[in-house]
């Protein structure tokens, strides 16, 4: 290749190699764009504040009450009744208790304060969510990640570790774990239940590290003298971040739902603790006289693993949009209409 | 392939051995028979305490125990499994195997809809990506994987129940009632729809016209006390059908095919009297049930023989799906005339739903219809429960696959040979989306069992959760691991039959090729 | 030669649009050009010049966010625009379509044999009897072998070359009038492309179809194309017959893509000052197995396998897919270990070594990699990435590492600032040029290139060669060259090893395996490079035939 030919191969393929048409990725690292992705998916965003305005309304106005029943670790919120303190409640049509500007959420028949006991019950479970996930967040990655970059008989003895708590229904050891450890204190169940939650995590984890290290940036660095652990920690894992972050988002959701069932049926939080689902399960025969006692927390476990939900599915589309977004019938028949020239 | 199948129940053994190991452990380390005991004031206490100790080897250390246990439960293999006694005395086995039934019973009807369903409207919404339809549906599963079950099951029992008795009571629908229904059922039926804003409006109002001339009607003629469809409706259903399933599997101008349905549907119209008659003999059971459809999948198969000579195979699953579904709609009529008998029998008294139990206990009236029609309202309010965890599930699954796989080159090759749409989505993507289906079908089946618990305890079933709840209350260990031991092979047994239908249906991924 | 001069195809007009974000991006833009019977056009171009979607797009077979305009007639019928029913009667009976990649072209799930009759009954109205004989037919016309057996084999179990042959069987199965070609061989080995090439050209004879090529590969373009269109950026550059083309270009751009495509036995003599010193890399009867995994088997991928580098030579690897040329690589690295046999690195033994030695091994060493989507971890900015290694072997850090990295960056040719860049900005070439920064960042005594370019487009290409002959010719390295593309080796090697199924068949000067090769495989390996001259590839197809 003669030097008087290489100007004019530079100026052509220099605007080929730019013909590239990044706009909108012009400098932005990639978390950058995962941010902006998820920003434009509306329903999450939407989700996102309201879990964050649900999630610090209960806790300031229930505080934070830690610890066991025997040594209780307290911070107390805003709301003026606590969930013990007795009132007499208010006859009101056909029923007592009526919700009102007193009591917004009513009063049970006994006459405490229900808005109290609600939030308590919303206390607890997102407690438990956050715990179970962070948990069965860490142990997943962690057994996923060994598993998937070190292969062999680490991968095939974990995986078959795994098959043995997979094969266990998690309402069944959950409801073992619960009636045994429930009063214990939330925290002690919802540790507990991190334990057997991990599962589906591990393996998404660890199918992701087969595939990436198989890159070859993974044998790039290798050969630049990484270790072991830094593959691991610099390499693979930010690459498998997507995966885990809406796993982790979608196992918060079944915790809530796992851990009001278990409440409900009796194993999970035990009285004097409050749970939701215990709430539900106290006032279902009461549902047509005094309805507010059973809506409200059904209500509340609602809006929470539903936010999750579209959080998750946010996170989803942010880390990987498949499918360039294909125009809706509208908006092509919009544009074939605008353009013509 | 045997030998495969041999490794890996092999390998489902073992690793039922381990978690039934731990299991029993935790169980058993972790809670104390003796504690009520312990506390009790009656005077022979300790005579009590020994003979528990006793009758619960509690003397031994658990991890032997659990080799006892072990010993009684591979009796199965020499055909004597004994699964030891609850503490009442009673045996393991036969609490279980009374109890499996019931179970199954809750649990079918609610996976093959939640199944056939949600794989239906994934992928309607699949195709019809980015529609009204698409993103309604999205946000209705969203709300469904949101929902306790517990909570919902209430709420069920509530509307669909006692409000359903209430009003049964007069029989009449009120005019709020009607027109909710219309506007809902105008809402679906424009969801369908896409195209302009007037066409999708047309559609709105005939749809709620429609609806509300319908259920006026139904008002007149008191149709809720005595309902049917007669042979008028059957007809009907049957040809829909007919062209329904000609137009997706075989394509609609394909007259042949569309001729043997028809003489399916015919077929059906024709034994209507005959079959209704059949089935109120006296002498009602299980073969005189399913004779008349089987005789209808008889005549759908001589159909397609006759009529289609090329593509056969094609032509028959369409007369027999044709078949089957007629069969049902003359089932769903005779269920309409049962009806009435049922509401007014001894024990029923004008409140059909009802909101627990598995059987009417004070029914007096038994017939082959009449328990039949027991068992089914019975189980409708749990089915409904139980098929909305997984139906959200499904569709979501059903609609990223089917996603993905029209994405793929060969969808493309499809189209660049000449085929029409229909038989790209029905012949080459469905094919490949439902392969991933199959592992969500047993992971789904483990879960559902799992809900289970919670449904049987909301609807008052005596089935495999109410036991598993008794056995963790009462501390019972062998009615425990005995509950334990048949769910998890249950599941596990899921999980083989996924495997292997999904090497069926994948050639790339053949067992023992 | 031609028996029918019948205009098939006539394009005029014709554009393609996709609507991104709101707005609508040209893909092709007014396109005007027409296929006669018996004729090949080829479409030639560079990624993004807009070739494959206007040919798609030809049938309606673009994704829903295309738009197309103008007029597509075939066979007088116009195409755009029609109603869809129209539409399906031509597809696949009056245009058939080859795809590149035919693993994931042939639907997975049904054997060929039920593809190709589908095409035939969807058509035509015959039995599923008369169409499994015609599908045999046409099998036994592609050249697969045993067409009994294969038409019942899923596409999974044929290989590449059979694959694809299996596709032309389908694309023929209604005796089309025009054939769409899209990059057919590209995906395949150079033998096999030449069997395929031939074979599509004696079908075209056969059958008197007209074919519309779509390539990038200029030798395959002069192997069988009559007219050429160039595209650049979804304009029309050049149109012309192949003798103009190629022997008197007129637009710039097609001089400089001429220009830039490597034509075997065309390259400036190599010499190399002989110097007495100890071999670079040193590979002795090596052995490499994968070992068994499951119930896959152990396969040997490299057998007995000798071969030694000089400082400063350039040694390329040539074999097709499944030679082992990569193994090998990847073994001289340390990435893969040895059943036996020894490789040294500067004299220092990698078989069996421990990790710590590896590391200091591997600072005289560097490696390039193939595919530019993944070599480089889309996480780091590329400052980072080129700067491991010197980081890992403690040169230096902070402010000094920066400093040094961004001398790397000016060394391949790229802006300094790019230092905080990340992958996905980059193009494809510029990325494999940061894979050079990476692998020289330690200034290694020898450099392993696994098939750098073959990823990349041809003008690209041709700058990549340019600067690594160039970095060579300044840091004197060693260099592996691994390639498929053996005229690519003819430019830069000094020598030149040929592989096959694990063994070294022949290894030698350039001039000499080049102008006088000794073994079979060599001489079948240089027989099937197509060569970008048109004259030249009759002379060699007469060759062939006599």
């Amino acid at each position: 290749m003669a030097t008087k030919k290489k100007s004019a191969v530079e100026a052509t393929t220099e605007a080929n190699e730019n013909a590239i048409a990044l706009h909108e990725t012009e400098g932005l690292s990639q978390g950058q764009i995962i941010r902006r992705r998820f920003f434009r998916h509306k329903p999450a965003v939407i989700s996102l504040i309201a879990l964050v305005f649900i999630t610090l309304f209960v806790y300031s106005a229930s505080g934070i009450h830690l610890g066991t029943a025997k040594h209780p670790i307290t911070i107390p919120g805003w709301w003026p009744h606590s969930m013990t303190e007795i009132q007499d409640s208010v006859f009101c049509k056909g029923s007592i208790g009526c919700p009102g500007i007193a009591h917004p959420f009513g009063q049970d028949p006994i006459g405490h304060d229900y808005f109290a006991l609600v939030m308590r019950g919303a206390e607890q479970s997102i407690m438990v969510m956050l715990v179970v996930g962070f948990i069965g967040g860490l142990l997943g990655t962690v057994i996923g990640a060994v598993s998937g970059y070190f292969r062999g008989w680490v991968d095939a003895v974990l995986m078959r570790f795994t098959d043995f708590i997979i094969t266990i229904p998690s309402i069944i050891i959950g409801a073992v774990i619960g009636f045994k450890f429930g009063n214990l204190g939330v925290v002690a169940l919802a540790v507990y239940l991190g334990f057997f939650s991990w599962t589906g995590l591990a393996r998404l984890v660890r199918g992701e590290f087969l595939t990436l290290r198989e890159r070859e940036f993974v044998d790039a660095a290798r050969v630049a003298g990484a270790s072991n652990v830094r593959i691991i920690f610099k390499h693979i894992l930010p690459n498998a971040m997507g995966v885990i972050i809406v796993s982790v988002t979608l196992m918060l959701a079944g915790a809530i739902l796992l851990e009001t069932a278990l409440s409900y049926i009796g194993f999970g939080v035990q009285s004097p603790d409050v749970s939701l689902g215990t709430l539900i399960s106290n006032y279902q025969d009461s549902f047509t006289i005094s309805p507010w006692l059973f809506y409200w927390p059904g209500v509340l476990i609602i809006s929470i693993a539903l936010c999750v939900n579209f959080i998750g599915d946010g996170l989803r589309d942010a880390f990987d949009p498949r499918q360039r977004r294909r125009i809706s019938r509208k908006d092509l028949l919009r544009a074939t209409f605008a353009k013509r020239k | 392939m045997l030998a495969y199948i041999g490794r890996r129940l092999g390998i489902v053994l073992l690793i039922l051995f381990g978690s039934s190991f731990i299991v029993y452990n935790l169980e058993a380390y972790s809670g104390d028979p003796l504690a009520e005991l312990r506390v009790s004031s009656a005077k022979n206490k300790e005579f009590l305490m020994q003979q528990l100790t006793k009758q619960l080897e509690l003397n031994v250390p658990p991890p032997i125990r659990y080799f006892h246990w072990l010993q009684g439960v591979l009796g199965i293999f020499t055909g004597h499994a004994d699964l030891g006694k609850t503490r009442d005395g009673l045996y393991v086995a036969n609490e279980i195997a009374a109890a499996i039934p019931i179970t199954i019973r809750l649990v079918l009807g609610a996976t093959v809809l939640a199944i056939l369903l949600g794989i239906t409207v994934g992928v309607i919404t699949a195709i019809r990506q980015y529609s009204r339809l698409d993103y309604t549906m999205t946000f209705v599963s969203f709300l469904m994987f949101s929902l306790p079950i517990f909570w919902v099951a209430v709420l069920l029992k509530q509307y669909m129940a006692i409000e359903f008795n209430n009003f049964l009571g007069n029989g009449n629908i009120t005019g709020p009632w009607i027109l909710g229904a219309s506007i809902i059922a105008g809402i679906i039926l424009a969801g369908f729809i896409s195209g302009s804003r007037k066409r999708v409006l047309i559609v709105f109002a005939i749809g709620a016209a429609g609806t509300a001339v319908l259920l006026t009607l139904a008002n007149v003629t008191h149709w809720i006390l005595k309902p049917g469809i007669g042979i008028v409706g059957v007809g009907l259903l049957s040809i829909g059908i007919a062209i329904g399933m000609t137009s997706i599997i075989a394509g609609i101008d394909n007259r042949k095919v569309l001729f043997a349905s028809l003489t399916v549907a015919l077929a059906a119209i024709v034994l209507y009297f005959p079959v209704m008659a059949l089935w109120s003999a006296k002498g009602m059971n299980v073969l005189l049930f399913v004779a008349p459809t089987l005789g209808l999948i008889v005549i759908a198969v001589i159909a397609a023989l006759v009529f289609v000579k090329v593509d056969r195979g094609a032509a028959i699953r369409t007369t027999v799906l044709t078949a089957v579904f007629a069969g049902f709609f003359l089932l769903i009529e005779k269920l309409y005339k049962v009806w009435g008998v049922y509401i007014q029998a001894d024990g029923i008294n004008l409140r059909p739903i009802p909101t627990i139990g598995e059987i009417s206990v004070r029914l007096s009236v038994h017939n082959f219809w009449i328990d039949l029609m027991d068992a089914l309202v019975h189980v409708m309010l749990p089915t409904i429960a139980l098929t909305l965890i997984s139906f959200a599930g499904y569709v979501r699954y059903s609609r990223a696959s089917l996603l993905e796989v029209m994405n793929m080159d060969y969808i493309r090759t499809a189209r660049a040979k000449g085929l029409s749409e229909r038989v790209v989505i029905v012949r080459h993507a469905l094919r490949n989306a439902m392969i991933p289906l199959t592992t969500l079908m047993a992971f789904d089946f483990a879960g559902v069992i799992g809900g289970a618990i919670i449904t049987e305890s909301v609807f008052n079933w005596h089935g495999m959760g109410t036991l598993f709840r008794a056995a963790i209350s009462n501390q019972d260990l062998n009615l425990l691991m005995g509950v334990f031991a048949i769910t998890s092979f249950m599941a596990v047994m899921a999980n083989l039959v996924a495997d292997l239908l999904y090497s069926a249906l994948d050639p790339r991924i053949r067992v023992g090729k | 030669m031609t028996i029918s001069q019948d205009v098939i195809l006539k394009v005029e007009n014709y554009n393609v649009e996709f609507w991104v974000e709101g707005e609508f991006y040209p893909a092709a833009i007014d396109m005007n050009y027409e296929v006669k019977a018996g004729q090949v056009l080829a479409i030639v171009g560079e990624s993004g010049s807009g070739k494959s979607s206007s040919s798609m797009g030809l049938m309606g077979l673009l994704a829903s966010n295309a738009r197309t305009s103008g007029s597509v007639k075939v066979k007088g019928t116009e195409m755009l625009g029609t109603n869809s029913a129209t539409l399906r009667k031509f597809r696949g009976k009056e245009v058939a379509y080859i795809f590149q990649e035919p693993m994931t072209a042939l639907n997975p799930v049904y054997t060929v044999g039920f593809q190709i009759i589908e095409t035939i009954r969807t058509h035509f109205n015959v039995g599923p009897t008369e169409a499994r004989k015609r599908a045999i037919e046409l099998l036994t016309l592609v050249e697969i072998p045993n067409p009994e057996k294969s038409i019942d084999k899923y596409p999974h179990q044929l290989s590449g070359g059979q694959r694809q042959r299996a596709m032309i069987a389908q694309a023929l199965a209604c005796d089309p009038a025009l054939l769409v070609a899209d990059e057919p061989t590209t995906a395949l080995d150079v033998t096999v492309q030449a069997e395929i090439i031939q074979l599509m050209r004696d079908l075209k004879d056969k059958l008197n179809s007209a074919v519309l090529l779509i390539t990038h590969d200029m030798g395959v373009v002069a192997d069988l194309a009559d007219d050429i269109l160039v595209m650049k950026d979804g304009k029309t550059v050049e149109k012309g017959t192949a003798d103009q083309i190629f022997n008197r270009p007129q637009h710039p751009y097609t001089q400089q893509l001429l220009a830039a495509v490597p034509k075997l036995g065309f390259a400036a003599a190599r010499t190399l000052e002989a110097t007495a010193t100890a071999p670079v890399l040193k590979l002795e009867n090596l052995v490499i197995e994968y070992p068994k995994r499951g119930r896959i088997p152990a396969f040997t991928a490299v057998k007995d396998f000798n071969l030694e580098i000089m400082p400063g030579e350039i040694v390329g690897l040539v074999g097709e897919s499944g030679s082992g040329k990569t193994t090998v690589g990847r073994a001289a690295i340390g990435l893969l270990p040895v059943k036996s046999g020894s490789i040294q690195v500067v004299g220092q033994e990698i078989a069996g070594a421990s990790q710590k030695q590896l590391r200091s091994i591997r600072r005289n060493t560097g490696i390039v990699f193939q595919d530019p989507a993944s070599s480089l971890n889309p996480r780091l900015p590329i400052g980072e990435s080129i700067g491991e290694p010197i980081l890992l072997a403690g040169v230096a850090k902070g402010a000094e590492l920066d400093r040094m990295v961004e001398d790397l960056l000016a060394s391949v040719e790229l802006p300094r600032s790019y230092r905080n860049r990340y992958p996905h900005e980059l193009s494809g070439g510029q990325r494999q040029r940061v894979g050079i920064a990476r692998a020289l960042a330690l200034a290694p005594d020898l450099l392993i290139a696994d098939e750098p370019t073959s990823a990349l487009d041809v003008s690209v290409q041709a700058r990549f060669l340019e600067l690594l002959l160039d970095l060579q010719d300044k840091l004197k390295f060693a260099c592996l060259f691994i390639s498929h593309d053996l005229a690519v080796v003819d430019i830069l090697s000094h020598r030149i090893a040929v592989m096959q199924n694990g063994v070294l068949v022949e290894q030698g000067p350039r001039d000499q395996i080049l102008r006088n090769p000794q073994h079979a495989y060599t001489q079948r390996l240089i027989e099937a490079v197509p060569v970008p001259d048109p004259a030249l590839q009759k002379a060699k197809r007469e060759a062939r035939r006599s």
